[in-house]
């Protein structure tokens, strides 16, 4: 039999294993007998030299046609089984997607420090600084430096906790001291006169104490969030827009804020602000007393002594500074019916926020 | 102050609309706490008519009356009052009545007679304390008319909160002014009137002869005034000055104090009556002294409590005795009593600071106490003394002896304040008128001029106004009363601010946020602490201070201020087993307090710490309950020096006696370029038994001041590897002893510059196969070079000189 004649008989038989290869590895297995070192078709193109010249070109024509049209099946052939086998271990892998999926838990930030983020972001928004104080004061920073000397009435409206005084000094009321627990967040206010340069656009949040037990809406420890504006031209006005501002970003564009009159030895003039119930909207209902309105902050324009006494001169620069209650935001807001938990690190609480 | 709107009213008119007029008190600065009706309470009483009166059959004192009430048929009621007779007229509470004290009038059977109702006595209607029978009406009494009406007693009374700086709030003459203020209208005061009831006591000085006051420091009492009123007849005050005393929120006691409450009430002028036969000596002259209390000196005050006064406190004495806790309260025997004959009336004002003091050492508020220590006004005393004689002498049948005693060391004068409008209006934000600026201001009695500058008003405030001491005080006195609702919201219009975290804030956010997504929850718990908390928990209380002790805690469990945050940590771990949740993970940061003798103040230092109980979750069909131990803690820790980039982070293992409330073994301190950042371990079981934990505990509590220090928030560029690594594995066997980071300290000192990277994959024991006392630690160490692909005789040669340094060090052997 002729050359020509063997190879196409080879390129039939091949074609035909290649049609009938079921998988993958049988395939390669066609390939390899035909293509590879020792494949029956490598044979021949290994032999062309023994091939008589004049035979030559005829030979090497077949062998090629041979080999294209072999590898030109094998990879059709290849592709059909490829998508087959990928479909098949596709069809394989498939899940019940209503399993559960796998997640990492991730923790949860405590609602009081939250809420101060959130209001701290605000105030950052509107040119703010953030500032700290420490919580064991001096009578000077809670009290005096505020404008509320020894004997002063109003600090009989707060219960405040005494701590022993090591240094040896007494104080003049028994049972008192000059050190104690700071009562409010406003002595931050007389550190960052002292310590800053004018103007001072600050907010410092922070722990404060009062000697009241716990109970539902009393925690002896809460948090309130100060701010102090101490700027050349800054109005009554300023004080209105800001906090109307800030009360809207809290609690929603739909809330209104009032502002009633009312003293703090600090600041001068003085108000308490409300925002409208966001339950009955100022109709009157059983949370907000009846009253239609929520209190949820004191304020006032830096009293003239107290910028003086920092060396600042109220002639020149005026300013405003309010204290907001961070728990009292944290019942209206997010409904928590007993501050207690709040301290309880009660995971089932914890993990709501 | 509880401010009765019908007695208010005769001093000013008030308006009709209580809910309108408790709005604009609010806005204004006066507190509306509470709004009383008063009458109310008097449904279904009437005044009735007595028509028959027969003796009970079966009592000896009562009586079956017939009444009628205008309601038709007459009804029948069993009386026990002694004075019930026919043809008279009294109320009558009928079924269906609640009288005061939450009596509920029904229909009953008393000894078999049907009662249908109560005739009532004026102390059972809650006026006045008469009680010896019924209430007789006038015969003119229409029947069937409600009581209240009849007798104009419906009155709303309102609670208001008096703040600190308004003395002059806390009378009524005071709110009648402050209404005044608030509407604009007129306002009647009745003390000249009152006080020229009282025309004789001026003619005659017998006063002086009799009676002497010495005020030994007159920092104390800035003015003392003494009267005297003779042949006084203690008994029930009239019902007039009943209804008011009792109206304002104290009680009816007799005639003379009733008087001295009815002044206190009307112009905020504390006054206090004496038995003047008390303060008599033997020549017949009543001595008053004004003095400092001695050291200790004991007094008993008219409320029968023994006190013991300090130099602090000012007395009302005679030479042998004190007879008053001047401002506070009188002394239990001198005080008016029912023989009291003679009554020595002090009207005067002592020092604020004293006063407020005084109440606040002897935990004793009183009326006078309050007012006195928001400030008394001077100058009106000698007629508001003079309105009081008037009146004690009128209700008691008395006579005011002539004269006065009045010694004033120290007058209070008006000060002169300007006001400059354009600097009012400016920091105010509003154009508010001249014209409202000075009506407002003379309306709270201020007197108002014009000054040769037209934009600069001159005002001089009243005495009773001790708050208005500066123009700033003006300020608020005009923006209250103009409204705050009445000014423009505006926002500051500074360019020079801006809004910064610092670093230091910006690390902290950092370190919550890992904390965070490592699984923790952040929690709070009490700053107080139990001064056993750290023996309890067994942690050494070296480098922690002294505890800060409160000298007023609420309870012995809260009585210092925390040292750790721990023990706050673990009372949440076990509250959160006590309620079945097994697995918790929490963490705080906050402040430990540290103080130290002869400091003042305590050091304040910022903690973080973190508790872990259970596992992170319960195990899920693709995942196992892994519990935890050390090994979570400190991969909390390693997370945190991760993204933080502490330099040199070294885990140095604790000694038992380092660190008494870990399990030993399992106990490590975290350090970072050689400073110590905290430490983290299994909680000793001793420890956790004594926070009523049964369960492992993995802990760590962290220095967050030098967490913060050592973070290295900016870290600089490496390049990304550009050539192929080489991993070779290798596994040690090593003694026991022999640590992971002994191991990596060698490799990485052997390696060179060519060890990228040790990882510690696998650890195995096995006593046959590696050796008793034995482990075999398996590493996958990465050879790179930066600047070329590394041929295998350079990793080779690497990776022997490497092993070879090891096995000498560690002695070491390479596992086959």
């Amino acid at each position: 039999m002729a050359i020509t004649e063997e190879l196409s008989a080879l390129r039939d038989d091949t074609l035909a294993a290649i049609a009938a290869a079921g998988t993958t590895a049988a395939l390669e297995e066609v390939r390899v007998a035909v293509l590879g070192k020792s494949g029956t078709l490598t044979g021949y193109l290994r032999s062309m030299g023994q091939v008589p010249k004049e035979e030559r070109a005829a030979v090497g024509k077949a062998v090629n046609e041979a080999r294209v049209a072999v590898e030109e099946a094998l990879g059709a052939r290849k592709a059909v089984l490829d998508a087959a086998e990928l479909d098949a271990a596709m069809d394989a892998a498939a899940v019940d997607v209503t399993l559960p999926g796998r997640v990492q838990q991730r923790g949860t930030r405590h609602l009081i420090n939250g809420i101060i983020d959130e209001v701290s972001e605000i105030f950052l928004g509107l040119g703010y600084s953030v500032a700290e104080g420490p919580e064991v004061e001096t009578d000077y920073y809670n009290f005096e430096a505020l404008n509320a000397p020894a004997d002063h009435p109003s600090r009989s409206m707060q219960d405040t906790f005494y701590v022993l005084d090591r240094s040896g000094d007494a104080a003049r009321v028994r049972g008192e001291s000059d050190v104690l627990l700071r009562t409010q967040t406003s002595g931050v206010q007389v550190h960052c006169l002292e310590d800053q340069g004018l103007p001072i656009y600050v907010i410092a949040p922070g722990k404060v104490y009062r000697r009241d037990v716990a109970d539902p809406s009393h925690l002896p420890q809460f948090h309130q969030i100060e701010g102090l504006v101490v700027d050349e031209g800054i109005t009554f006005g300023d004080l209105k827009g800001t906090l109307d501002y800030v009360c809207k970003q809290i609690f929603g564009p739909e809330r209104k804020t009032r502002f009633r009159a009312h003293y703090f030895p600090f600041t001068e003039p003085s108000a308490e602000v409300d925002v409208s119930c966001g339950i009955c909207h100022g109709e009157g209902c059983r949370m907000c007393k009846g009253t239609g309105w929520l209190e949820i902050l004191g304020c006032g324009m830096v009293d003239p002594n107290v910028l003086e006494m920092s060396g600042v001169d109220p002639e020149r620069y005026s300013g405003f500074a309010f204290g907001m209650g961070v728990e009292r935001i944290a019942c209206l807001k997010y409904n928590v019916p007993d501050l207690r938990m709040l301290l309880e690190g009660d995971m089932r609480f914890l993990r709501q926020f | 102050m509880r401010v009765s709107l019908k007695w208010l009213s005769e001093y000013v008119d008030v308006p009709a609309d209580v809910k309108a007029l408790c709005d604009r008190l609010d806005l204004t600065g006066t507190g509306v706490e509470g709004v009383e009706k008063t009458g109310e309470a008097f449904d279904h009483v009437v005044v009735g008519h007595v028509l028959t009166c027969e003796p009970h059959p079966d009592s000896d004192h009562m009586h079956v009356v017939t009444v009628d009430v205008g309601a038709g048929e007459p009804v029948q009621i069993v009386c026990g009052a002694p004075n019930i007779a026919a043809g008279i007229k009294v109320p009558v509470a009928c079924v269906g009545a609640v009288l005061p004290g939450d009596v509920k009038i029904k229909k009953s059977k008393l000894r078999g007679q049907v009662s249908c109702g109560m005739c009532c006595s004026q102390r059972e209607l809650g006026m006045g304390s008469d009680h010896a029978g019924i209430w007789v009406l006038p015969d003119d009494a229409p029947v069937g008319a409600p009581i209240a009406d009849y007798l104009k007693m419906g009155d709303t009374v309102l609670d208001l909160e008096i703040t600190p700086n308004r003395p002059d709030c806390l009378s009524m003459t005071g709110m009648a002014r402050e209404l005044g203020a608030m509407y604009q209208e007129e306002v009647r005061d009745p003390l000249v009137a009152m006080a020229a009831r009282l025309p004789e006591v001026t003619a005659g000085d017998d006063v002086a002869g009799t009676v002497t006051v010495e005020v030994a420091d007159p920092a104390r009492c800035a003015r003392y005034t003494a009267r005297v009123i003779d042949n006084v007849k203690v008994g029930p005050s009239p019902d007039w000055l009943a209804e008011r005393v009792t109206a304002a929120g104290a009680r009816s006691i007799n005639n003379v104090v009733d008087v001295t409450n009815y002044i206190l009430f009307l112009f905020g002028q504390p006054l206090h009556a004496f038995d003047y036969d008390r303060l008599v000596g033997d020549d017949g002259v009543a001595r008053v002294i004004v003095r400092a209390a001695g050291e200790g000196e004991a007094f008993t005050t008219l409320d029968g409590t023994d006190r013991v006064l300090t130099p602090d406190m000012t007395v009302i004495a005679t030479p042998e005795r004190a007879v008053a806790l001047a401002g506070v309260m009188g002394g239990l025997d001198s005080e008016v009593e029912d023989d009291t004959a003679t009554v020595l009336l002090e009207a005067a004002t002592f020092e604020r600071g004293r006063t407020s003091r005084t109440s606040r050492n002897l935990g004793l508020i009183s009326e006078s106490s309050m007012r006195y220590e928001r400030g008394v006004d001077d100058n009106p005393i000698d007629v508001i003394s003079q309105a009081a004689a008037a009146l004690l002498a009128e209700v008691s049948g008395g006579t005011v002896r002539p004269g006065v005693v009045d010694v004033w060391a120290e007058r209070t004068l008006p000060r002169a304040l300007e006001f400059r409008i354009p600097r009012f209006c400016a920091m105010m934000g509003a154009d508010i008128p001249r014209d409202f600026i000075a009506d407002v201001l003379a309306r709270l009695g201020c007197e108002v001029a014009v000054t040769a500058d037209a934009d600069v008003l001159a005002v001089t405030a009243p005495t009773f106004r001790p708050d208005l001491e500066r123009e700033i005080d003006l300020y608020e006195e005009v923006l209250r009363l103009w409204g705050m609702d009445r000014i423009p919201a505006t926002l500051p219009g500074s360019p020079k601010r801006v809004g910064t975290r610092t670093e230091a804030e910006r690390t902290v956010a950092l370190v919550n946020e890992t904390l965070r997504a490592a699984g923790l929850n952040e929690t709070m718990t009490y700053s107080f602490a139990e001064p056993a908390d750290l023996e309890r928990l067994r942690l050494p209380a070296e480098g922690l201070g002294e505890p800060v002790e409160l000298l007023n805690p609420l309870n012995a469990e809260q009585s210092v201020m925390r040292q750790s945050i721990v023990p706050g940590l673990l009372r949440s771990v076990s509250y959160n087993l006590a309620r079945g949740v097994a697995d918790v993970q929490l963490y705080e940061a906050g402040t430990v307090f540290a103080a130290a003798e002869g400091r003042k103040k305590p050091k304040e230092r910022k903690r973080v710490a973190g508790v872990l109980a259970g596992a992170m979750g319960d195990a899920a069909w693709n995942r196992p309950r892994v519990p935890f131990d050390f090994f979570d803690g400190k991969g909390v820790l390693e997370s945190l020096a991760r993204e933080l980039a502490l330099p040199k982070v070294r885990f140095r293992a604790l000694a038992p006696d380092e660190a008494l409330h870990l399990q030993p073994g399992r106990a490590a301190e975290m350090m970072a370029d050689g400073a110590v950042i905290g430490w983290v371990g299994e909680l000793h079981p001793l420890a956790a038994r004594a926070f009523d934990i049964e369960v492992p505990v993995t802990v760590f509590e962290l220095d967050l001041g030098a967490l913060v220090k050592a973070a290295r928030p900016a870290r600089p560029y490496v390049d990304v590897p550009a050539f192929p690594p080489v991993s070779v594995d290798v596994a040690l066997v090593v003694d026991e002893g022999v640590t992971h980071e002994r191991l990596v300290q060698c490799m990485t000192s052997a390696g060179g510059r060519l060890l990228e990277d040790v990882r510690l994959f696998d650890v195995y024991r096995d006593e046959e196969r590696v050796g008793a006392g034995k482990k075999s630690m398996a590493y996958s160490l990465t050879y790179r070079a930066p600047d070329r692909t590394l041929t295998g005789e350079e990793v080779e040669k690497a990776h022997a000189r490497l092993i070879a340094k090891v096995e000498k060090a560690t002695g070491a052997e390479v596992r086959g």
